[in-house]
């Protein structure tokens, strides 16, 4: 019986545990705050926020897919 | 945590004052680092995808035609239905995948492909692999364990250079000049190493070192469902979770839902999949754990849901203009549908009725096709142009691709699933005789409903016949273009 | 959510509690599962197959049945597996303690083959049936595994290996339809299927 020792010991307590620790880690170093910001990131002034940037071709050309 | 130096970081920093030129010439200059690796992928894929179209529709047309090509034994049932799923799982949908996951890396990473002929290497390899697998499966070697068929002398090929694949996007990742780690990333990085420990753990568990008796149904099914939802599925959500924004040009809705719904996708998807042996030879606790996980998936598909759609609403006229747009809000969609009909299906009440029959394929592809598929498309729409800098030749083409493709997998989804449950009602219906050819029967009341299958999987290939004519085409005028003048050399900082 | 390690570490806890839960442990329950002898027959359940039967399974598995047919009966009350007598009693993990794979199958195109051994026991039927399903199940819509039997001249008087067929299904007079080995050994693992030993786990 002693491998489903080890088992429930690795799985009930230590990989939460360590869940846990990493959470309370990253809730600390503030990995879940100022969010929104990052939804920014794709964006730049080459393709910034409010510009299409994908149009059938032969109409009107988006800008990045002219050569 | 960069291992770029900080010279570079500060230079591209948000706060700096480069002008939009240098920009341009960084985004133009990744796009071209991807350029032969991405178009050798998408190549091959797409020669995939074709001749798991023709696979497919040799299976479908044997299903209510059994003496179709009967007499040919590597074209019988039991081995085309397999070399199409392979096909069109590891050919085509697996290499779009690993293409689109390198160029999103890159694009959101801020950083060139570097040494790109490794991953060409790799894909070479790849592609020999999924060949020697297929032409296994035809000659009769097949594993015979769903979704695994691939016999055991082509897999190490497989693992091997998807190893390399995945060691070369991390290495991607850490020489990164984004110090922002988008949403998209972080599905992206987590499929590429949930992948090979899912695969390598099923291939030592069920084909080298096969462990005994039911424990290789455990074995497969958690491959086999995990196979979707921790290497497909994520690769799906974040590509749906860069596209929607940067085609409509507007932020995501709700930045701080993605977390709840990417936490939760990676803490339930994985406990799926035994309830695909509802009823089996297997204890009870197991298919229990499977189906409330299943019941749990319900939070990161609303979640993601209501992401990708609200981030839409409002913008739906968009979608007369955007290819890319049309794709993607279609897989999106799908995705939402075929993940709460999943949360049903896993319900032991419904499974009763729905398991072990053709509702359970008409589910698969919603999820891989509707969904998976339709979004690696919108991805090739976009990213094809811009890596070689030409534009798609015809708009028609594109269109017609759309129309058939949505319309063809519709009708293949809606009645199947239609009739896959009526079989399912008349099979728990012990009154119901199994097989009569004169009256109402299991076997015979499905009949109609496999023959729409297989016209609609003609519609689906007229879609796959005008996506590839528009890649010719394409790849064409690029040839062309690169004959009639050299291209400027690229600058490189790295 | 900007720092790489902790997504890693996230993702690999994530999917190593599902590999210990899902893998392991169902290892650690019946990886040590053996044999038993049946208290009413002094039998012991299961045996391997034999050499014939094993090379059947090779032909089953190559030629992808498992597409069409399951290898389990679902318990009585869940499903009409027992009503429709593809069984006597559900199936459980010891049935398939020899099986590799384990073809336990999600498809039920064509009935459940858990004990197909039990109801049809003439190699006669399962050759016809594998030749053109037509001739055993009219309105079946299995595929006809013909390229399993040659085509033989007839001599002057049948040879004792021909296959027997009616009339509209036999072939055009002085020929004669002879199963290959693989269709003999194919027929000898149908009739091993026998899921029926009353195992007491099994009431």
């Amino acid at each position: 019986m002693s491998v489903v020792w080890i088992l429930f010991v690795s799985s009930v307590i230590v990989l939460p545990t360590v869940a846990l620790l990493a959470l309370r880690w990253a809730v600390r170093h503030g990995e879940f705050k100022n969010l929104q910001k990052t939804a920014l990131s794709i964006f730049d002034e080459e393709e910034p926020v409010g510009r299409m940037t994908d149009r059938f071709p032969g109409g009107q050309r988006s800008k990045s897919s002219q050569p | 945590m960069s291992a770029t130096s900080p010279s570079i970081l500060q230079a591209l920093s948000p706060s700096d004052t480069e002008d939009v030129a240098q920009r341009r010439a960084l985004l133009a200059e990744i796009d071209a680092s991807c350029r032969g690796t991405l178009m050798l992928f998408f190549g091959t894929a797409l020669v995939w995808l074709m001749i798991g179209t023709v696979f497919a529709l040799i299976t479908s047309w044997k299903m209510h035609s059994p003496d179709f090509l009967a007499d040919i034994p590597w074209l019988t049932f039991g081995r085309v239905r397999p070399a199409h799923l392979n096909a069109v799982v590891f050919g085509f949908a697996s290499e779009a995948a690993i293409a689109v996951t390198l160029w999103l890396i890159c694009r959101l990473c801020r950083a060139p492909l570097m040494h790109g002929w490794v991953v060409n290497i790799a894909g070479v390899f790849w592609n020999i692999g999924v060949a020697i697998g297929i032409g296994g499966i035809l000659a009769g070697h097949g594993t015979a364990i769903e979704w695994l068929e691939i016999p055991g002398y082509a897999t190490p090929l497989l693992f091997v250079s998807y190893a390399l694949i995945a060691i070369w996007g991390i290495i991607t990742f850490r020489f990164r000049r984004e110090k922002h780690l988008y949403v998209s990333q972080w599905y992206l990085l987590a499929a590429l190493f949930w992948f090979p420990w899912l695969y390598s753990a099923a291939q030592i568990l069920l084909i080298m070192e096969p462990v005994r008796g039911v424990v290789q149904a455990t074995v497969n099914w958690w491959f086999a469902h995990n196979v979707l939802g921790l290497w497909f599925t994520p690769i799906g959500i974040g590509a749906i979770y860069y596209f929607i924004p940067k085609v409509l040009g507007v932020p995501v809705y709700k930045y701080s839902l993605s977390v709840v719904g990417f936490w939760s996708l990676a803490l339930f998807y994985n406990w799926n999949g035994m309830h695909h042996l509802v009823g089996g030879p297997l204890p009870a606790w197991l298919i229990t754990v499977s189906i409330v996980a299943s019941v749990m998936m319900t939070i990161p598909v609303v979640t993601v849901g209501l992401n990708h759609h609200f981030t839409m609403w409002g913008s739906f006229h968009k979608l007369k203009d955007s290819p890319v747009l049309r794709f993607m809000v279609f897989g999106g969609m799908s995705y939402t549908v075929t993940s709460l009909h999943g949360v049903l299906l896993a319900l032991r009440s419904v499974s009763e009725v729905t398991h072990f029959t053709h509702s359970t394929i008409a589910h698969a592809h919603q999820g891989m096709y509707a969904f998976f598929t339709m979004v690696m498309f919108g991805a090739i729409y976009y990213i094809v142009p811009r890596i070689i800098q030409i534009e798609w030749p015809s708009a028609r083409l594109i269109r017609i691709h759309f129309w058939a493709s949505a319309i063809g997998i519709m009708l293949y989804i809606v009645p199947l699933t239609i009739g896959g449950t009526l079989q399912g009602v008349a099979m728990i219906n012990p009154d119901v005789p199994f097989l009569d050819p004169n009256k109402y029967s299991v076997v015979t009341m499905t009949v109609p409903y496999l023959k729409v299958r297989s016209v609609s999987g003609f519609i689906v290939l007229v879609g796959h016949l005008a996506f590839a004519t528009s890649f010719i085409w394409i790849v064409a005028r690029w040839i062309k273009a690169a004959r009639q003048h050299q291209p400027a050399p690229i600058v490189s900082n790295v | 959510m900007n720092y790489g390690p902790i997504i890693f570490l996230g993702v690999f806890l994530t999917i190593a509690s599902s590999w210990i839960g899902l893998v392991l442990i169902p290892q650690v329950q019946f990886g040590r599962q053996q044999e038993v002898k049946i208290e009413e027959t002094g039998e012991i359940y299961p045996t391997v197959r034999p050499g014939l039967a094993q090379q059947g399974m090779e032909i089953y598995k190559a030629n992808g049945c498992i597409y069409c047919h399951s290898q389990q009966v679902r318990p009585e009350g869940y499903g009409a597996d027992i009503a429709r007598n593809w069984g006597q009693r559900r199936t459980v993990s010891r049935d398939y303690l020899h099986d590799n794979p384990v073809m336990l199958g999600t498809m039920r195109t064509g009935p459940d083959l858990s004990n197909i051994g039990v109801r049809q026991t003439s190699v006669l039927w399962h050759l016809q049936h594998l030749y053109n399903p037509q001739i055993t199940s009219k309105g079946s819509i299995m595929p006809p595994f013909r390229f399993l039997f040659e085509k033989r001249k007839a001599g002057d008087k049948p040879s004792p290996d021909a296959l027997a067929l009616p009339k509209e299904f036999a072939p055009e007079p002085g020929s004669e339809i002879v199963p290959k080995p693989e269709a003999r050994a194919l027929v000898q693992y149908l009739l091993s299927l026998k899921a029926n030993a009353p195992l007491p786990e099994a009431r």
